[in-house]
């Protein structure tokens, strides 16, 4: 008993260093860091739509509604790489309220790029002077967020999704 | 009344003068706290470069907002946790005083007494 108790400093310094060399390992990108947002209240934003101006969507209008919110622009080519797949995302999931932001863009531009490539999006919102997503921590296209029905974010995912994220990542999460 | 005219326009120009220079002087000043805030900044999309160093769109807007918070009166703290709250901690180069960050940096050293103890005990015993 009493070695136990003189030799508990090493264990304990044993398991930190295990959990420390797990931590290491666990493929972390320090380019990505984890976002300030999860778990918290989506921001409070208002924002005009893209196609009717008078139309108008606010934070407060997604309760009791899973919302995914997808930042992009025409000018964003990895926003291309992933566009399809939101199609995908709608047609299984039809109660998912999908939101596009259109962020710092001509609105002719997005209007060009939606048509030709097709809008998967419920709503698009226009961020022109980039405000939206400042609340939202976004620093680089695209950048996809989960809200629940709580009004919190519960995911994000910095870069174009893949069908492996989508399959492993925010399908549990619907 | 020539005397009194001619003492009118030396104290209006006086007067534009002072203005400009307090302009001046005010905006250099709100210059300097932008720039000494963003260079504790870190630029999110570049390879470990400041805010103010960076001409990332990403740094642009937050110069942009970091100008803006000063002109509405907000403070330095405040600014940091505005952006904070937003990007995380990692936006900051020097983290903040909190006691997340004063357990990490004590915790070795509580460890190291920890330690001391245990080996005191044991000579002692010994």
């Amino acid at each position: 008993m009493k070695r136990l108790i003189v030799l508990s400093p090493l264990v304990i310094l044993l398991i930190i260093c295990f959990f420390i060399l797990i931590y290491l390992l666990s493929n972390k990108d320090p380019s990505k860091p984890p976002s300030a947002l999860i778990n918290k209240d989506i921001p409070i934003f208002e924002s005009k739509s893209l196609y009717e101006t008078d139309k108008i969507i606010k934070s407060q209008d997604f309760k009791n509604k899973k919302v995914l919110i997808n930042f992009f622009a025409s000018w964003c080519l990895p926003c291309k790489v992933e566009h399809p797949l939101f199609f995908e995302i709608s047609e299984n999931y039809p109660d998912l309220f999908m939101l596009g932001f259109n962020h710092k863009d001509k609105s002719e531009d997005a209007k060009n790029y939606l048509s030709e490539d097709g809008n998967p999006y419920d709503f698009v919102g226009v961020d022109s002077d980039g405000m939206i997503a400042l609340e939202f921590g976004v620093f680089g296209l695209p950048e996809t967020f989960l809200i629940n029905e709580k009004g919190k974010i519960i995911y994000k995912f910095m870069g174009p999704l893949t069908k492996e994220i989508i399959k492993n990542e925010i399908i549990p999460l619907l | 009344m020539k005397l009194y005219h001619s003492c009118r326009k030396i104290a209006f120009v006086n007067l534009f003068v002072f203005i400009s220079f307090f302009e001046v002087f005010a905006d250099g000043t709100l210059d300097e706290k932008v720039k000494n805030l963003t260079l504790e900044l870190r630029c999110m999309t570049c390879q470990n470069q400041s805010i103010y160093d960076s001409e990332a769109d990403f740094s642009k807007d937050i110069k942009k907002i970091v100008r803006t918070k000063f002109e509405e009166g907000k403070s330095e703290k405040e600014i940091k946790l505005f952006l904070v709250e937003r990007y995380g901690e990692y936006i900051l180069f020097k983290p903040l005083l909190n006691y997340k960050n004063w357990f990490l940096w004590s915790f070795p050293f509580i460890f190291l007494m920890f330690g001391l103890f245990f080996i005191g005990l044991k000579i002692r015993k010994n």
